[in-house]
């Protein structure tokens, strides 16, 4: 913990999920390739279920589970938060029904151009 | 090269806000007043002692059900998109039937060590997968992980043996009745209690037991089995993909 | 337990959800057993969500409070819950209904893949979710699960083209809902709720950098999700290639799903109201400017969604800004309702012509129903009504006015008349028939979606007229006849014009016999004189489809427009006479192209007229138009928006290039009606403006003087530019422009005997200029020739057609003895009174240079050779005849007895300028001198009279030798051109070159380049539209940034 000073958890959190957004985004806007924008995507999509959780983080909290050595009595005070965590493993089923589709149309893309550069997909514009 | 300088200054501008952002954020030192009156309330009002499972399930179950739906249609939309073209027969549809794989593509059969891992693995990941969707309520898991872990059952499966069979016709029974169940469930909750997806249509049984926090581990079977079921689907429809006009 | 099921679940709105899930879950195990089981589940399923919402709708509507549904049996916010309120329940029915016609016209592709099914199904349902939950991360689940199920029904066609653009609209909804899902987070790390309402309660905690940029990242992505320009080429490229069924959702469905989530949460976005509206606004007139260059008809009705949605998005905004959100319903309600209906069923009339670009639509030419259907939802679309739109936007305008928001006025109406532009541009394409189509195969079965959009468009337009207006029955009356003569389209010709002339008779004496003063006059005009001309359809005894219906509504409308109480009843019944004589000008035989030019002319006049209107209604607070006076420092502007709506409408110079086209290719007969009578409507406004505003002393002269001016040069060029006319009916058009701008000084002149001069001409011209159309229209029919030097001779074949012409000549000069002269006298005189010199003289002239065309008109048609190939020609049939005699009789009897006009005129305009007319037994008198009409006309005959004897006499003593009509040596040369044998080719060559130079086209010329310089404009504006997905996405991340930094980022 002195290595970083009193710099909080959630708040490194925070900051390689927001990282993880603009490296997400880059790959999404630089990449020509539609497997590598998935993949921009899915670093998107992490960076913003890192911000989520760290939202949820107490300090000093543990898991919101109650056994014995977080009993009923004290957890109020001992656990995190757990609506992000909730919303978290949403946000992640989500991320992963879109990547799936997301898949399958590059799959489909190649079979029909048999090409998988973003670029050359503009015949409808203007 | 210019785009990439005005991406650049684009994603700059972003990271200005971000720091904004970050410089403002401040590590909470208590529970929001939600999550207060979840871990207060949670335990005795739902009987559930991993909370994130009783938000998940019930305070939140809407969200939960439009999240086993998306995975759902997920699988459907993979399906819809990677379904084989139509070759000699027009009237049969042969994305339907199981005799899909007549035409799948041989493949480089796997390794003899990845082979045997998997015939050994395959029964306790499974069994394993079940048990994390068994206990959802009381220790961390629950519905989605349990099936992920059912599916990466099948994602070894087919690594090991890219020939093996997976029944389209189970997949589509399975997934159908357990949503089904599931919105039975949701639909008891506002005719026996207090309204759609409350847990408490069963007793709550005894708290911390396996059999306790009311419809919580139901739902949850419900989930595992159908999320397992789905994502090996769509493992399976990746495998498949047919090659398509060239 | 089943009644619970039944009263507790599947009545409530949560019902929708059980059905759509329960079904959707089902479809794919009942699929094993039978396809065709799937597909009545699914059926069952839609029809449910449409009866539960429709139900829950009722009860609400009847008094029931909003339902508030709570899930787990927990309060909110510790639950998710859902609302189903008016708003709710408006957007859901509608959702579900369009939602349920779509998989109607969309079942052939959909039936062929059980997951299409259970993927619409849930689709519809993501949309109820959206519209439902009150919990800002549900909203973002319902969200997903619409964009996923949205995404895999793209992609099911699975073309390249289709795929790509589906890719393209995956990466930027994603970057879209990965903002929101970052908005939300740091909500709920302010205000530690994740309840909407729960966040509006405790606004104050969203503050600070934090609160800024959680509220900017829901905006940026509720926003990009409603495709703002210029972030929305992914959008435009799904609705060019998607097939219609999914597009038609994306655009109603998706789209207003995403728009009520922007509303509801709205009132924690309350700081970006103005960005928001300048998003909107900008983006309804640009997407409608870019739409002006495309030609692709799915593209096409791309940038409209996007164009309405972006007025939706400037409406609400405007609403709550201007803090009147009870209008909301009106505004926001009906231009959703609009849209909705139209564009889907447009999208779906897309998908069944099934051509791309829109020239090819030219399949529909010739199919009557067909293009009544497309006329339809492209009318409503446009905001012209009865439909919801038009009610909306009048809602609209006037609020805005009344809130002082002027320049999103002229947003909001220059877009209208940008997308007028485009769409009836394609619907012109569609009117053109070409050679090379083959027929459409359109199964008229599958018209059944479309034709229900296009019933409902009625029906709620007609709800929307009830919530606005009590005199509902009277407005809808012309609609109401015209349907009724619709339904009877199928009877032969001669049978539907004589029932169109029972029931425009009936009807327009029951609805204009009561009225008093100026209105009684126009009642005799317009109505009676509309009948009078319309007894001429008779000539023609072939079907004309659609024809009789639509006359018999202009007419009517005509009727309850001088009915009209207030300026909303008098602009609906302006905008249905609009509507419906530009569909009549379609049915001429090159009457599509010039038409489209009239209808953007008269959209534009009245869309000027809107905006006077609104502008009163804010200085007032009232929308009777005897209260257009009371609008104080905004009257000179009021009047001005009015008189600049009316002076388009009449033909005014610089806005008269609809004139000749469409009096020149409308039907014939219906062309005597449109000079005759329907131009007398935008004089009958002018006047009411006039009295109304005018004639105030408050308002100061100026504005009528510049009135004055334009009047008097439009009478000039129009005579000048008749002058050198070879088309027969366009020297008549342009003959009714000049005299219409007579009438528009005499108006301008604001005195008693300037407005009698006004309304003495106004009657005549309706006399001559109706006998002259309705010869000319016997003339075209026995010659088949519009050309005036193909003609000649023709006094022997037509002799009662030549006396006709000749009278109505007469008439119309300023000749003694017939009305003509009475009429420039009175205007010589109001002019002189007023000393108004200068138009004396402009008017002296331009009636001098009438006499030249009017001369080359009766000479060349009737005398001179005559053609070999017209010798056999005969008299025009009695009854085209019938209604010029009737017309003559009309005029001799006034020439000879003015008085019986005069005295009417006089004393219904005395209650506005008082003044009154010295009579001194039969002569009028002036302080310029008298006009006795009676002697007159005894000199005049006494003068024609004895030459005429003269000559009998010396016919009967002299030997006569007849010369016959070939004998007659040519010189040694014979030219090239036949015409120009011919002495009335060029006829007053001459006089080109002296005055030519005064008519060329320039008016022509300027509306062109502006045509020119809008493409050019959005040439350029359309460069984003790359069709590559990361500069969309690009855009969507710059959206944000922008944004930011305009909302005052830097300053955090």
């Amino acid at each position: 913990m002195s290595f970083f000073g009193d710099l909080q958890i959630s708040m490194i959190v925070l900051c390689s999920g927001l990282g993880l957004v603009l490296i997400g985004l880059w790959g999404i806007l630089t990449q020509r390739n539609l497997i590598r924008m998935i993949i921009g995507f899915s670093l998107l999509d992490t960076g913003i279920h890192m911000v989520m959780v760290s939202i949820g983080y107490v300090t000093g909290g543990t898991a919101p589970i109650i056994n014995d050595d977080v009993p009923m009595a004290t957890a109020v005070s001992r656990v995190v938060d757990p609506v992000p965590s909730a919303l978290v493993l949403t946000a992640i089923v989500i991320g992963l029904g879109v990547t799936a589709v997301m898949l399958s149309f590059a799959v489909r893309i190649f079979r029909a151009r048999r090409t998988l550069m973003i670029d050359e997909c503009t015949e409808s514009k203007w | 090269m210019i785009k990439r300088i005005v991406i650049l200054l684009v994603l700059l501008m972003l990271a200005f806000i971000f720091v904004n952002l970050a410089a403002s954020y401040s590590e909470q030192t208590s529970l929001s007043a939600l999550g207060h009156y979840y871990v207060e309330q949670g335990p005795s009002e739902l009987g559930a002692a991993n909370l994130v499972t009783a938000v998940v399930v019930t305070y939140r179950g809407l969200d939960t059900l439009g999240e086993v739906t998306v995975l759902f249609i997920s699988a459907a939309g993979v399906g819809l998109l990677l379904r084989r073209t139509r070759r000699k027969d027009d009237h049969e549809d042969l994305e339907q039937g199981d005799r899909a794989e007549e035409t799948a593509i041989a493949r480089k059969p796997a390794s003899e060590i990845v082979e045997t891992a998997t015939e050994l693995l395959l029964p306790m990941v499974i069994l394993f997968g079940i048990y994390v969707f068994l206990n959802g309520h009381l220790s961390p898991g629950g519905g989605f992980q349990g099936g992920a872990i059912i599916a990466s059952g099948t994602m070894f499966l087919l690594l090991a043996l890219p020939e093996s069979h997976i029944s389209r016709l189970m997949i589509a029974i399975t997934e159908s009745l357990s949503g089904f169940s599931y919105v039975v469930i949701g639909v008891l909750g506002v005719i026996l209690a207090g309204g759609f997806l409350d847990n408490r249509i069963i007793g709550l049984g005894t708290y911390g037991h396996l059999f306790s926090a009311g419809a919580i581990p139901l739902i949850y079977v419900f989930v595992g089995l159908k999320v397992g079921f789905e994502l090996s689907a769509v493992l399976d429809r990746f495998r498949k993909e047919d090659s398509g006009p060239l | 337990m089943v009644e619970g099921f039944i009263t507790q679940v599947l009545l409530q709105p949560l019902g929708i959800y059980v059905v759509a899930l329960g079904a959707g879950f089902l479809v794919p195990l009942f699929d094993r057993a039978h396809r065709s089981s799937a597909i009545l589940l699914f059926f069952l399923a839609l029809a449910g969500m449409v009866a539960i919402a429709g139900i829950n709708l009722l009860a609400i509507l009847n008094g029931a409070a909003p339902i508030q549904i709570e899930t787990a049996g927990i309060a909110p916010p510790f639950a998710i819950n859902l609302r189903f309120g008016l708003y709710e329940g408006g957007f859901v029915l509608a959702v579900n209904s369009i939602a349920l016609l779509g998989a109607l016209h969309w079942l052939p592709s959909l039936r062929q893949h059980a997951s299409a099914l259970l993927l619409y199904l849930i689709m519809v349902m993501g949309i109820n979710g959206m519209v439902m939950t009150r919990d800002l991360f549900n909203l973002f689940i319902f969200i997903e699960i619409t964009s996923i199920a949205t995404y895999a029904l793209i992609g099911m066609e699975r073309t390249g083209s289709v795929l790509a653009a589906g890719f393209k609209y995956i990466i930027a909804t994603s970057v879209a809902s990965a903002f929101f899902l970052l908005g939300t987070i740091f909500l709920y790390y302010l205000t530690g709720t994740l309840n909407i309402d729960g966040m509006v309660a405790q606004r104050e905690l969203i503050s600070g950098p934090i609160g800024f940029i959680a509220t900017l990242f829901l905006l940026t992505s509720l926003l990009i999700e409603l495709k703002p320009y210029p972030a929305n080429g992914w959008g435009l490229d799904v609705y060019e290639t998607a097939p219609g069924g999914i597009a038609a959702l994306i655009s109603v469905g998706v789209s207003a799903g995403v728009f009520f989530a922007l509303l509801k949460t709205l009132p924690l976005l309350d700081n970006y109201l103005s960005s928001i509206a300048v998003v909107g606004g900008a983006t309804f007139l640009l997407s409608n400017l870019i739409g002006l260059k495309q030609d692709n008809a799915r593209r096409l009705l791309g940038y409209s969604s996007i164009g309405q949605m972006g007025l939706l998005t400037l409406a609400l905004a405007a609403t709550v800004q201007l803090g009147i959100e009870a209008q909301l319903p009106l505004v926001a309600g009906g231009l959703f309702i609009n849209h909705l209906l139209a564009k889907a069923g447009l999208f779906w009339l897309a998908d069944l012509v099934n051509r791309n670009s829109t020239r090819d639509w030219s399949v529909l030419a010739g199919r009557p129903g067909r293009l009544l259907l497309f006329g339809i939802l492209l009318s409503a679309l446009v905001g012209l009504p009865p439909f919801p739109g038009f009610w909306a936007k009048w809602v609209l305008v006037t609020e805005l006015a009344a809130g002082g928001l002027y320049p999103w006025i002229t947003v909001v109406l220059l877009g209208s008349l940008l997308e007028a532009a485009y769409l009836f541009r394609w619907f012109t394409q569609a009117l053109q028939t070409r050679e090379s189509d083959t027929p459409d195969t359109i199964r008229l079965e599958s018209l059944l979606p479309v034709a229900l959009a296009a019933l409902l468009l009625f029906a709620t337009g007609y709800g929307m007229a009830v919530q606005l207006e009590s005199d509902t029955l009277i407005m809808f009356l012309p609609l109401l006849a015209g349907t009724a003569l619709w339904l009877l389209d199928g009877l032969p010709g001669l049978l539907k014009s004589l029932l169109m002339l029972v029931v425009v008779a009936a009807g327009g004496a029951w609805l204009t016999l009561d009225l008093e003063g100026l209105n009684r006059i126009f009642g005799f005009i317009l109505v009676g004189g509309g009948v009078l001309l319309s007894l001429a359809t008779q000539y023609r005894s072939d079907v004309r489809k659609g024809f009789y219906p639509l006359l018999g509504i202009l007419l009517l409308s005509l009727a309850t427009l001088l009915r009209a109480h207030t300026s909303l009843e008098f602009f609906f019944s302006w905008e249905l006479m609009t509507l419906s004589s530009y569909l009549l000008v379609t049915l001429g035989r090159g009457g599509a192209k010039p038409a489209l030019t009239y209808l953007l002319f008269s959209l534009a006049a009245a869309y000027f007229i809107l905006a006077g209107f609104a502008l009163a209604y804010a200085a007032s607070g009232s929308l009777e138009l005897a209260a257009l006076g009371d609008t104080g420092s905004s009257m000179g502007l009021v009047f001005s928006l009015l008189a600049a709506g009316f002076v388009i409408k009449t033909g005014g110079l610089g806005v008269h290039i609809w004139v000749p086209g469409t009096y020149g290719e409308a039907d014939d007969d219906f062309t005597a009606v449109l000079s005759a009578v329907v131009s007398k409507a935008a004089i009958f406004g002018l006047l009411l403006v006039a009295a109304q505003l005018g004639i105030r002393s408050d308002i100061g002269l100026d504005p009528a003087y510049v009135l004055g001016w334009i009047g008097m040069l439009t009478a000039t060029f129009g005579a000048l530019m008749a002058v050198f006319q070879e088309d027969i009916k366009k020297l008549l058009a342009y003959s009714s422009m000049g005299q219409l701008g007579y009438i528009v000084t005499g108006i301008a002149l604001m005195s008693h005997l300037g407005w009698v001069a006004a309304l003495y001409l106004t009657v005549n011209h309706f006399l001559f200029k109706g006998i002259l159309f309705l010869a000319v229209a016997g003339v075209v029919l026995r010659t088949s020739e519009r050309l005036m030097y193909k003609m000649g001779g023709l006094i022997k074949n037509m002799p009662f057609t030549f006396v006709a012409t000749m009278i109505a000549i007469i008439a119309m000069s300023g000749v003694p003895p017939l009305t003509g002269f009475g009429g420039k006298w009175l205007l010589f005189n109001a002019m002189m009174e007023k000393g108004w010199y200068w138009l004396a003289a402009l008017a002296f002239f331009s009636s001098a240079v009438a006499f030249l065309y009017m001369y080359r008109l009766l000479h060349t048609v009737f005398l001179g050779q005559r053609k070999l190939e017209h010798a056999q020609l005969r008299e025009a049939p009695a009854i085209l005849l019938v209604p010029q005699f009737l017309l003559i009789g009309i005029i001799m009897v006034f020439s000879a007895y003015p008085k019986l006009l005069l005295e009417p005129l006089s004393s219904a305009i005395s209650p506005w300028l008082a003044g009154n007319l010295v009579w001194d037994g039969l002569s009028l008198h002036t302080h310029l001198g008298y006009w006795n009409a009676p002697m007159i006309m005894g000199v005049v005959a006494g003068v024609w009279m004895i030459p005429l004897l003269f000559l009998l006499l010396m016919s009967l003593t002299l030997k006569i030798q007849k010369v016959g009509q070939f004998n007659i040596v040519f010189a040694a040369e014979r030219p090239h051109r036949p015409e120009d044998t011919h002495f009335a080719y060029n006829f007053f060559a001459h006089y080109d070159r002296a005055l030519g130079f005064l008519v060329k086209p320039r008016a022509t010329a300027f509306w062109n380049s502006i045509v020119e310089w809008s493409h050019t404009l959005a040439a350029s504006l359309r460069i984003f539209y790359n069709g590559n997905g990361q500069t969309y996405a690009l855009f969507i991340v710059m959206y944000l940034v922008v944004l930011f930094l305009v909302n005052g980022g830097l300053q955090l």
